[in-house]
């Protein structure tokens, strides 16, 4: 009975199997379908729709499907469009760990590919071109598997817009027959690739200004420089909330400036864009500025006819997008990047970094600041509104940023496109030609980098020579002060670490404020010693951040006190460095010798040793050598050792008579040690061998040029 | 071999019944003792030049002290030489129908040859840290770990049956009770793995791991003997165990070949043991202390390892890892004492006199029951 059954479902599925890749089979000769995806941004929506206008030009009769996700860009755009649009299930790639968010994304992916299959058997498409994100995986997983299983014949194109592939996008690259690219550099990702530039809907046009300015929906006073300021379809909190705040700034100079604000379709539970900037108006302007608003600043969720306002813009404020870049070239105007930090292989610095380097771009860094215990990206509205009158100011300036935009872009990608997913060699130029480039450095290879220089260097030290670029210094400093703010110590401590290293003085208030933090660590950490939530090598290097810094503020000298109260022993040996480090400022001020002679009866060795050594730096008078001559029964030679140092130095500097009774005082100390530095003799004679040999064949080189080679290589055999 | 052939000559005339001093295992063990002593003293030279000159050098790690710079280029894995020592030693003088030394045997190689590759993938790579992964070192040691605990409280038992998975501890006479062959089997494995790499943290200073060891084997070849014996077992309430005295000629073979290492090892040395010979030590250790039913006199007779392991676990996993701060000044034991301001010699002097008073109350064990 059960085999029967089974037989029977066996036979049925085999039926359906058959059925599905015989239909499969009828679209090849009538009109071609084409299955489009991608989504949950614009700046994956758009190039979909612009593939697709480019392949309708070339086959009017083509049958279009959009697959998207719910509530996301797609479903605004896609519909305008008039394209047919269906939803699959699929949530953003959260990294493959132990957690729910894993599990959730499985499932998610799993139930979106089960829809996929439905969608793709059902409409048997051609082609599937997709674009990305995280809303075309089911998408492309379905289809990869039908060709597996010999169902399906369709060929799948993924068109990459980043300069560096997310996650998902390196995965499905290696399964997809081809991966159509917009930079050249990405070839390094993918083996099965050719470079196409970025397709722009045939709707981004360059509108003579006058002709935009009609077709607007709402009135522009003339003579007035546009400022269009916008975070992509979603819209960006950081630019929403910075043009917010720069609004009273910009204002005095409402009569020679419009700004025209894209605020984004976003409206989740965490970010609702329109409400939140409305908020942030009421919030923040007085009634009567608010009355001045009307005719100097017009905002709209979303412009679906965004080449309009490119046109009119003098200057555009943006997130450093591929989409937004590519149109913005299109147009040509000069823009100012504000990109978004910390995403896959930094892609948008990336973007922005390509852009400034052609000479149409300034960028801005978004800073991380803490704001009701979560951790926000914010952009100073002052310093925007700074640099966007300074810009407009620039006349000349503005004019060679718009020309060298024009170029910034790869022209024909859609005609690219077109003759690759027909495979017929219409254009082939694109392919080939891998240009490298420099990366930007992870954290992890910027803190060894600067720390070797650091070692090597001393205080010369200078972290742009070793970076080389003060742009991508901002972005290192400004990922550093990200990492301050993150729930693991691990990451809060390398952030410390690396604003010492960058130098970056402006968060020195943050960082004593962490020094001084005692908010307390979880119980269990407690009971196996842990102490504060900003654990002990975040505190030591903090204190070790301010040397490397070597800036000394009045808020600096009323921390340092507590670090050297500090109940971890290396927090308290840092300290008294610090002090010895900063001794000109604190020389012969009696509390601070007191506060060293204090550590010097610490009780752990290390900071007994570093004490007496900052006490030699800072001590005037008898007081302190007495304190160091007082170590010379110190159980650790390094500590008798430290004294003695202490005590010379404080000759050296003048302070300390070189008197019979110094003299007297200081042989009581107690000279062995446990501790000597063996010396073999074999290697030292080996050591100058090789030194000499190195110092001989600069002469015999120099030789070798006059004399003749010849010659040499004779007396060598 | 010689033992087998003594054997096989001793009832054929009265002039060779000479050879009958073989079935003392007194005289087997001194023998096998001086054999693998005289071993490392002809081979230790050609050896050393060989591993020179392929280039077999250490390669250090950065651990922040001074004086370990002046080590880079010492010949490493001389380990290979104490497993060679004690294997021609007990070709020679070895019972091989004997379980007892079979295991013990077993385990050496075993982790010696773990060691080995673990040893040549740095030198490869040129580099201290990058030998065998972590996991992967772990999950051999385990498969011999599992493999040994199965043979334990399996058929096969060395012990049999009856005492097989019956627990003791020092300073009581009699068994704890019987847990079972899960749980005690679960045991096994656990020491083993630690045990192993107990010595394989300890040996960071010239000699250190290697004096310490020859107690401890010492001390525990003392107990295989007693044990194996019928009389002295039941003088001081041991439980009888057949054939562990061949132990003994294991342990005094081991013995032999250490001091002859520590001949060339001491500082400042000229050859390194390398993760060859510290784990393969180690192996050693755990595979004699379980088979002598002494697991839970490790902890004293063994302190030093324990204490380097635990010293160096407790600062990197509860410290460094996540607390965020040290716990010691340095880890393992050995580097906190070197940072603490005392030579690399003084160091490894007190700590070989620390474990040897450990060895001598372990030993007193014996008869404190």
């Amino acid at each position: 009975m059960l085999l029967l059954t089974l037989l029977i479902v066996l036979l049925l599925v085999c039926a359906t199997v058959l059925a599905v890749a015989w239909r499969w089979k009828r679209p090849d000769a009538a009109q071609p379908r084409v299955v489009l995806s991608g989504g949950g941004t614009g700046g994956h929506v758009n190039p979909a729709l612009a593939i697709a206008e480019g392949l309708k030009a070339r086959e009017p009769q083509t049958r279009f499907l959009y697959i998207g996700v719910k509530n996301k860009a797609e479903s605004v755009i896609v519909n305008k469009a008039g394209y047919e649009l269906r939803y699959v299930c699929s949530e953003g790639y959260p990294g493959i760990n132990l957690s729910l968010g894993t599990v959730r994304f499985v499932l998610k992916l799993s139930l979106g590919i089960a829809q996929s299959i439905i969608i793709l058997t059902r409409f048997a498409p051609k082609w599937i071109v997709a674009t990305g994100g995280y809303v075309s995986a089911p998408v492309i997983m379905a289809a990869v598997l039908l060709k597996k299983l010999k169902i399906a014949r369709v060929e799948v194109f993924l068109h990459e817009q980043n300069s560096i592939p997310g996650q998902l996008n390196t995965l499905m690259g290696k399964w997809v027959d081809k991966v159509l690219l917009t930079f050249p550099q990405t070839l390094t990702f993918f083996p099965n690739a050719a470079v196409v530039g970025y397709p722009i809907r045939h709707s981004i046009v360059p509108l003579h200004p006058e002709e935009a300015r009609e077709r607007l929906s709402f009135p522009i006073p003339e003579g007035r420089q546009i400022v269009f300021a916008f975070g992509g379809s979603q819209g960006a909190r950081t630019i929403n909330r910075a043009i917010v705040d720069a609004l009273p700034f910009l204002l005095p100079h409402r009569d020679r400036l419009f700004i025209i604000h894209g605020s984004g379709l976003a409206c989740s539970s965490g970010y609702n864009a329109a409400d939140d900037t409305e908020g942030r108006i009421a919030k923040l302007l007085t009634p009567e500025q608010r009355g001045e608003l009307g005719d100097f600043y017009y905002r709209q969720d979303y412009f679906h006819n965004i080449a309009e306002i490119y046109s009119i813009s003098s200057l555009i404020v943006c997130r450093s997008g591929a989409g937004s870049l590519n149109e913005i070239s299109r147009i040509g105007k000069p823009v100012l990047l504000v990109p978004k930090a910390n995403l896959p292989g930094d892609h948008q610095v990336m973007n922005a970094r390509a852009m400034r380097n052609a000479g149409a771009a300034q960028i801005l860094f978004e800073d991380t600041v803490m704001e009701n215990g979560g951790l926000l990206e914010h952009l100073d509205g002052q310093v925007l509104a700074e640099k966007i009158l300074a810009l407009l100011e620039d006349r000349p300036r503005m004019q060679e940023m718009a020309e060298k935009s024009r170029g910034f872009l790869k022209r024909e990608a859609i005609e690219r496109i077109v003759s690759e997913i027909y495979d017929d060699q219409r254009f082939t130029d694109g392919n080939g030609r891998v240009v490298p480039f420099r990366e930007l450095l992870g954290n992890g290879r910027l803190l060894q980098m600067l720390s070797e220089a650091y070692a090597h260097l001393g205080t010369s030290f200078d972290p742009a020579s070793v970076v080389e670029d003060l742009d991508d210094l901002a972005y290192y400093r400004h990922r550093a002060a990200g990492l301050l703010s993150h729930k693991s110590w691990q990451d809060r401590n390398l952030g410390v670490k690396l604003i010492g290293f960058t130098r970056y003085r402006e968060k020195i208030p943050t960082l004593l404020q962490m020094l001084a933090d005692r908010t307390p660590a979880g119980v269990l950490r407690r009971i196996c010693g842990g102490d504060f939530e900003q654990v002990g090598f975040i505190r030591r290097n903090i204190v070790n951040a301010l040397i490397v810094m070597d800036c000394y503020t009045p808020e600096v000298r009323k921390h340092l006190p507590v670090a050297m109260e500090d109940p971890y022993f290396e927090v308290r040996a840092r300290a008294c460095r610090a002090v010895a480090h900063f001794g000109d400022f604190f020389a012969g001020k009696d509390e601070w010798v007191d506060r060293l002679m204090e550590r010097l009866g610490d009780g752990c060795f290390e900071v007994e040793i570093e004490a007496a050594k900052a006490l030699g730096e800072i001590g005037t008078d008898w007081k302190a050598a007495k304190a160091l001559l007082s170590m010379n029964e110190s159980r650790y030679w390094q500590a008798r050792n430290a004294a003695l140092l202490g005590i010379k130095r404080m000759m050296e500097r003048g302070v300390l008579d070189p008197s019979n009774e110094l003299i007297a005082a200081v042989s009581s100390f107690i000279l062995t040690s446990t501790d000597f530095r063996p010396h073999f003799q074999i290697k030292e004679t080996y050591g100058a061998l090789r030194k000499c040999s190195e110092s001989l064949q600069g002469v015999s080189l120099r030789r070798q040029t006059a004399v003749g080679s010849n010659q040499v290589a004779r007396k060598l055999k | 071999m010689i033992y087998e052939l003594c054997r096989f000559l001793v009832p054929y005339s009265v002039s060779l019944s000479f050879f009958r001093l073989v079935n003392y295992i007194t005289f087997r063990a001194i023998m096998s003792a001086l054999t693998a002593v005289i071993f490392i003293f002809i081979f230790s030279r050609p050896f050393i030049l060989f591993v020179h000159r392929h280039c077999l050098l250490d390669q250090v790690r950065e651990t922040g002290v001074a004086s370990v710079f002046d080590k880079k280029g010492t010949p490493t894995m001389g380990g290979v030489l104490i497993i060679g020592a004690v294997l021609i030693s007990m070709v020679i003088w070895g019972d091989w129908r004997n379980p007892f030394l079979l295991c013990a045997m077993a385990g050496m190689i075993w982790f010696g040859l773990l060691g080995l590759w673990d040893d040549l993938s740095k030198v490869r790579q040129k580099s201290g840290d990058k030998g065998l992964s972590e996991r992967a070192k772990l999950l051999l040691q385990g498969f011999f770990s599992l493999l040994f605990a199965w043979v334990c409280v399996g058929h096969f038992a060395p012990l049999g049956s009856a005492l097989a998975t019956k627990v003791y501890v020092p300073f009581y006479k009699f068994p704890l009770g019987d847990i079972g062959p899960l749980l005690y089997g679960s045991f096994i494995f656990l020491f083993v793995v630690f045990v192993s790499n107990a010595v394989n943290i300890t040996d960071g200073l010239d000699g250190l791991a290697i004096t310490p060891s020859i107690f401890v084997v010492a001390v525990l070849g003392v107990f295989a003997y007693v044990e194996g014996n019928r009389i002295y077992s039941a003088y001081l309430h041991f439980a009888f165990l057949r054939g562990a005295g061949e132990l003994m000629i294991f342990g005094a073979a081991f013995v032999g070949a250490g001091l002859g290492f520590l001949w060339y090892n001491a500082y400042p040395a000229q050859i390194f043991m390398g993760d060859t010979g510290s784990l393969a030590i180690g192996g050693t250790m755990a595979v004699m202390c379980v088979l002598l039913k002494q697991e839970f006199l490790f902890p004293l007779l063994g302190g030093l390892f324990i204490a380097e392991a635990l010293s160096s676990q407790i600062q990197d996993k509860i410290g460094v890892k996540w607390i965020g701060r040290r716990i010691f000044f340095r880890a393992p034991l050995h580097h906190n004492l070197q940072h603490k301001g005392i030579a690399e010699t003084k160091v490894v002097i007190r700590l070989w006199i620390v474990s040897g008073i450990l060895a001598l109350i372990s030993l007193a064990t014996l008869k404190l029951r």
